[in-house]
């Protein structure tokens, strides 16, 4: 399985296109996460805690990607966007979005 | 999430088909396409696969133990990741890569809790009373005078019974920065109260069930205890610090959590006014034992207040007074060595009060 954003694979044409996949993680940092990142705000600095989230939730989105791309017998996804969204109330929680299209090269 | 190209082959006697391969923590997700042209996907758990590096022919062999399937990926990495996500899988919980992160967060959690702790019961209410320390006794009486203006409106008061215990309190010559002023309302509560900066308000009700001049000076100085020492400020002082430190810190919180967050402040409080109630028995005691009353004034005005609340008493935890058999208790332990003399003055001024 290949996975990347660029268009084309250097070496190995597309022999066939599966159509477009997407795949999303929402995510909510807790609670606390949220008190100390609001504390790093006030400090200043990197905040380690929404990365971590920031991290987790864009793995779960490609890994989401991965699994719909096999599942149509593709071996690769070319084209791949993230999108990254602040979603709920007061912009709570997470959301990543993959998008790409699932190939056979 | 590590994703390959791989050659599977379904048993010994099949042809090799070129597949993709997504390895994950607990597994690995096998996907190709058949002679006939129908995509597969299979899902291997990490713990019914061998996995071992060919030298022979250069590539990681990921071989399914139950169903003998077989998985070539080129290089020795992906044998590697496999092992290592095994042995990681093998460990005991306290020991995953997982659980030290878990761990530190979780001691950090409890640190901030404790830390929390400490500024809710120790700080905040230190803090309040230092700042309660601060307001002159001018300011308490007229919050206490605001605070009796608006109950009176709906009280009857007794004067001739206000200035007879006026008197009786200036007999017993207790000195003060503060001006007592006893008032005595008509209503059959069996109760009395103290306000912050003087005043005293005592129901009829508990004066008609006093039998002797002792409950009297007993009633009248604990009250005074709650004055002199300003426990009624400080009280105020204290829940004010406690709703403002809780709305700090839970402000954005919904209704339902702040309404658990206030009740479990009102206990907090009652068990700080029960701290005061037993202040003011014990400073109240030894006023009586410096002047020579008797102490039994104090067992007796508990029975009355017990006579009074009971069927109805609530479990000690609950009850903002002390529970008056506690009371009893420890008063009795304290007056043991109490030296009594008559106090003509004193039972002058009960017999007129008792009069029809």
């Amino acid at each position: 399985m290949l996975i990347t954003t660029t268009n084309v694979v250097e070496g190995r044409p597309v022999q066939e296109y599966l159509g477009v996949i997407n795949a999303q993680s929402i995510i909510g940092a807790n609670i606390f996460k949220d008190i100390f990142a609001g504390l790093r705000d006030v400090f200043g600095g990197r905040s380690k805690t929404y990365e971590r989230v920031l991290e987790q939730a864009k793995e779960d989105a490609l890994r989401e990607l991965a699994e719909k791309a096999q599942a149509l017998g593709a071996n690769g996804v070319i084209g791949v966007d993230l999108d990254f969204e602040t979603i709920g109330s007061g912009g709570s929680m997470l959301m990543v979005i993959a998008t790409g299209t699932a190939v056979r090269i | 999430m590590r994703n390959y190209f791989g050659t599977y082959t379904a048993s010994r006697q099949a042809d090799p088909i070129t597949a993709s391969v997504l390895v994950f923590d607990q597994s690995i997700s096998i996907g190709y396409r058949d002679e006939s042209g129908t995509n597969h996907t299979a899902r291997w758990e990490m713990s019914q696969l061998t996995a071992q590096f060919e030298a022979s022919s250069g590539s990681s062999l990921l071989r399914n133990t139950s169903s003998g399937e077989e998985l070539r990926i080129t290089g020795p990495e992906a044998a590697t990741l496999v092992k290592e996500m095994q042995e990681e899988i093998a460990k005991p919980w306290y020991r995953k890569k997982s659980a030290s992160h878990k761990g530190r967060v979780f001691l950090f959690f409890a640190g901030l809790m404790l830390v929390l702790a400490l500024l809710y019961f120790l700080f905040v209410p230190m803090l309040s009373e230092k700042v309660a320390d601060t307001v002159e006794p001018e300011t308490e009486r007229q919050l206490g005078d605001a605070v009796w203006e608006s109950m009176a409106q709906s009280m009857t008061e007794d004067t001739s019974a206000s200035r007879l215990l006026n008197d009786f309190f200036s007999t017993m010559n207790i000195e003060s920065s503060y001006r007592i002023r006893i008032s005595v309302v008509k209503d059959n509560v069996v109760n009395a109260f103290a306000l912050p900066g003087g005043r005293i308000v005592v129901y009829s009700a508990l004066l008609d069930r006093m039998q002797s001049y002792p409950e009297l000076a007993a009633l009248l100085s604990h009250e005074f205890t709650h004055v002199n020492n300003r426990h009624a400020t400080k009280s105020i002082f204290r829940r004010l610090g406690s709703k403002v430190f809780i709305s700090l810190l839970f402000g954005k919180m919904g209704s339902v959590t702040s309404v658990l967050v206030n009740h479990a402040d009102d206990l907090k409080s009652l068990t700080y006014s029960r701290k005061l109630e037993k202040e003011a028995d014990l400073e109240g005691l030894s006023i009586l034992t410096n002047r020579n009353i008797d102490p039994k004034g104090f067992t007796d005005l508990f029975r009355h207040l017990k006579a009074a609340t009971s069927g109805s008493a609530l479990p000690e935890f609950l009850a903002s007074h002390p529970d008056i058999d506690n009371r009893l208790a420890y008063i009795k332990e304290m007056s043991k060595q109490a030296r009594v003399e008559p106090h003509a003055d004193l039972t002058a001024i009960f017999e007129q009060l008792k009069k029809p």
